[in-house]
């Protein structure tokens, strides 16, 4: 079986969820189910347990077989990141964190610096920790050291529709990366999701390209297909690129032995 | 006389911004929407956010040709004592308003600051996210009221020329138009997150109004890279004292200056409020505004005790009820979203003070 381990918890779906843009919960509720996600992230921000039918956590947390990652978007600084993983684990009971901390409300890059602070007060605490970070490899090195338990670089600024822009960094920190790497942001079609999946991250997670899609269900489903063909083909074992041709009968066996 | 800022006559980098504004643009309104449109839809997904005006107070000393509140205008004068401030929060929670914005009129002895602190505490207990909409303040007490719970600041130049803006501005302390100009700066500087900025349609030439604002926003996003910025798009409305603008506004100028504003500003929200009618609002939604003003009352007490035949700042257009404009966003697909924001993330913000951002003007 070719399970995404994250701390003790163990997932079969290497695809996760976000949840914050979909014309309404039935609707993001039927791509979740659609997505066969095990992981889904909802924003502190669209907790409303006052009002349930503005509320996203009550649904989600209802759905079988879903693990709730509360995330600190609309964070600014690593003590109010801090301050939304305490409020967000009492409310939802869930250990993940998806650390967000975007001091710019416009293009919402992380802030590396806040984002490490929060990372290591978190993860000291018990917290699994998922930060959301550019794709940087020494800071993703530097948050697998102080004990984040995954790390969540960008493909693209969040809502681009990009793809995998940062494609070159990505290969790095997955090859360094001892912890799971998990592109976050960015990716516009399932065949991103494959190519980052063959690329060797160990999971994608999606939101607008679902969301925002014509049939939010339909392409959760293309989603988790290319996800999981992505991940098939890297254990597969991709061929090997090249920029000669190799024909497949060897060209110089005429000249028998090297001897 | 102070020069105005640089930014504000740069006409750097608008061209394009000026081709869609005009009327007479070879970009026709229908290409503008289906790439307002998919801006949205990618960047802010299938939402829109929420909140309503809670007017405080209608006491104000200034001037303003074009406002129902205006000193030499008859209305009644009166501002809520804390209890029916509590009564009106109350009445919005049960509407499911979660997002609010504090109005007064100018500063007064009995709507100053002390009062809108006072006023600004009592809203953070119930509701997550708090704005004011009131007087220009000091960096001092923009901290304050940061301290107190507020995130956001609206203030709305009104027009952005400053011929206009003296003749329009008969008295009072609003007639400075650079230390208004400055005030979203100060409120960033005093660790407030959000501003919002404005010119009340109708006041002076739309495109050049509509081209100083975008200046205005584009200079902030720069200045002041931590801030949230937003950009609202009020048309003139009725009044009791019957001014008349002398522009008027259509819905297609009104529609291609918020698409613009969309292409222009990918990430910015821009806002849509009562003012309008509902078949307008309905049919932006979706295709550049990020929020909404709902089920708005814009007299002083207007929520608890309902009609009491006073007339507000101005008259509104979309009177429908919260649950009915919930439907209707719902019936074309999009998500009323009244929670978007946290009590958690409350608090002064950390903003450097950028070198040269205030002094700038013409050499």
């Amino acid at each position: 079986m070719d399970a995404l381990h994250i701390g003790s918890h163990t997932f079969n779906s290497r695809l996760i969820l976000g949840t914050g843009k979909f014309s309404s919960t039935d609707v993001m509720l039927r791509a979740v189910r659609a997505s066969k996600a095990e992981l889904v992230t909802v924003a502190l921000r669209r907790f409303n347990r006052e009002q349930l039918e503005d509320d996203l956590f009550g649904p989600l947390s209802q759905l079988e077989g879903i693990t709730l990652m509360p995330n600190t978007s609309g964070a600014s600084t690593a003590a109010e990141a801090v301050k939304a993983a305490h409020i967000s684990r009492e409310l939802s009971g869930s250990p993940f964190i998806k650390v967000e901390i975007h001091p710019n409300p416009q293009h919402l890059m992380p802030d590396p610096i806040e984002t490490f602070e929060a990372a290591k007060i978190l993860a000291s605490e018990g917290f699994l920790v998922m930060p959301y970070i550019s794709a940087d490899p020494v800071l993703a090195k530097r948050l697998e050291e102080v004990g984040c338990a995954s790390v969540m670089p960008l493909g693209a600024a969040i809502g681009s529709g990009r793809g995998l822009s940062t494609a070159g960094m990505l290969e790095i920190i997955i090859r360094e990366s001892a912890i799971p790497v998990i592109v976050d942001a960015g990716l516009r079609a399932p065949s991103e999701a494959a190519r980052a999946m063959e690329m060797g991250c160990s999971a994608v997670l999606v939101n607008s390209a679902i969301a925002a899609a014509e049939n939010p269900e339909e392409m959760a489903a293309a989603f988790r297909d290319g996800t999981s063909a992505g991940r098939r083909a890297y254990r597969a074992g991709l061929m090997t690129e090249s920029g000669d041709a190799v024909p497949t009968s060897p060209l110089t066996s005429f000249l028998g032995e090297r001897r | 006389m102070k020069e105005v800022p640089a930014w504000l006559v740069d006409e750097g980098s608008t061209a394009e911004m000026r081709r869609m504004l005009s009327s007479d643009s070879p970009v026709d309104i229908e290409t503008l929407a289906a790439r307002a449109r998919a801006i949205t839809l990618r960047r802010f997904g299938r939402t829109i956010s929420l909140y309503a005006p809670l007017y405080l107070s209608n006491h104000c000393p200034s001037g303003c040709a074009y406002c129902g509140f205006a000193s030499d205008r008859t209305t009644l004068r009166r501002r809520l004592e804390e209890d029916e401030i509590r009564r009106e929060i109350a009445a919005m929670k049960k509407l499911g308003i979660r997002d609010i914005l504090l109005l007064t009129g100018e500063r007064t002895a009995v709507a100053g600051f002390d009062y809108l602190r006072r006023a600004v505490e009592i809203a953070a207990e119930e509701m997550p996210r708090v704005s004011v909409e009131t007087f220009p303040m000091s960096v001092e007490e923009y901290r304050e009221l940061a301290r107190c719970g507020c995130t956001g600041v609206t203030i709305y130049q009104e027009t952005y020329d400053r011929g206009r803006y003296e003749e329009l501005h008969r008295w009072g302390p609003k007639k400075d138009f650079l230390h208004r100009l400055e005030t979203p700066e100060r409120a960033l500087e005093g660790g407030i997150k959000t501003v919002g900025i404005g010119a009340l349609l109708g006041l002076s030439e739309p495109v050049e109004e509509a081209l100083r604002l975008y200046r205005h926003a584009r200079h902030l996003a720069k200045t002041w890279w931590r801030a949230g910025i937003s950009a609202s798009f009020p048309r003139m409305r009725p009044e009791q004292g019957g001014w008349q603008p002398p522009f008027n506004v259509s819905d297609h100028q009104l529609a291609r200056m918020i698409l613009a504003f969309r292409i222009g500003l990918p990430d910015m929200d821009l806002a849509l409020s009562t003012r309008e009618r509902a078949s307008f609002r309905d049919g932006m939604a979706g295709l550049g505004v990020t929020r909404m003003s709902i089920a708005s009352k814009t007299t002083v007490g207007g929520y608890d005790e309902g009609e009491t035949g006073e007339r507000g700042q101005f008259d509104i257009s979309d009177e429908r009820s919260a649950g009915e404009f919930c439907q209707a966003l719902r019936n074309r697909g999009i998500e009323p979203v009244f929670k978007n924001w946290d009590g958690a993330y409350n608090g002064p913000a950390t903003q450097i003070i950028p070198t040269g951002g205030l002094k700038e003007t013409i050499p």
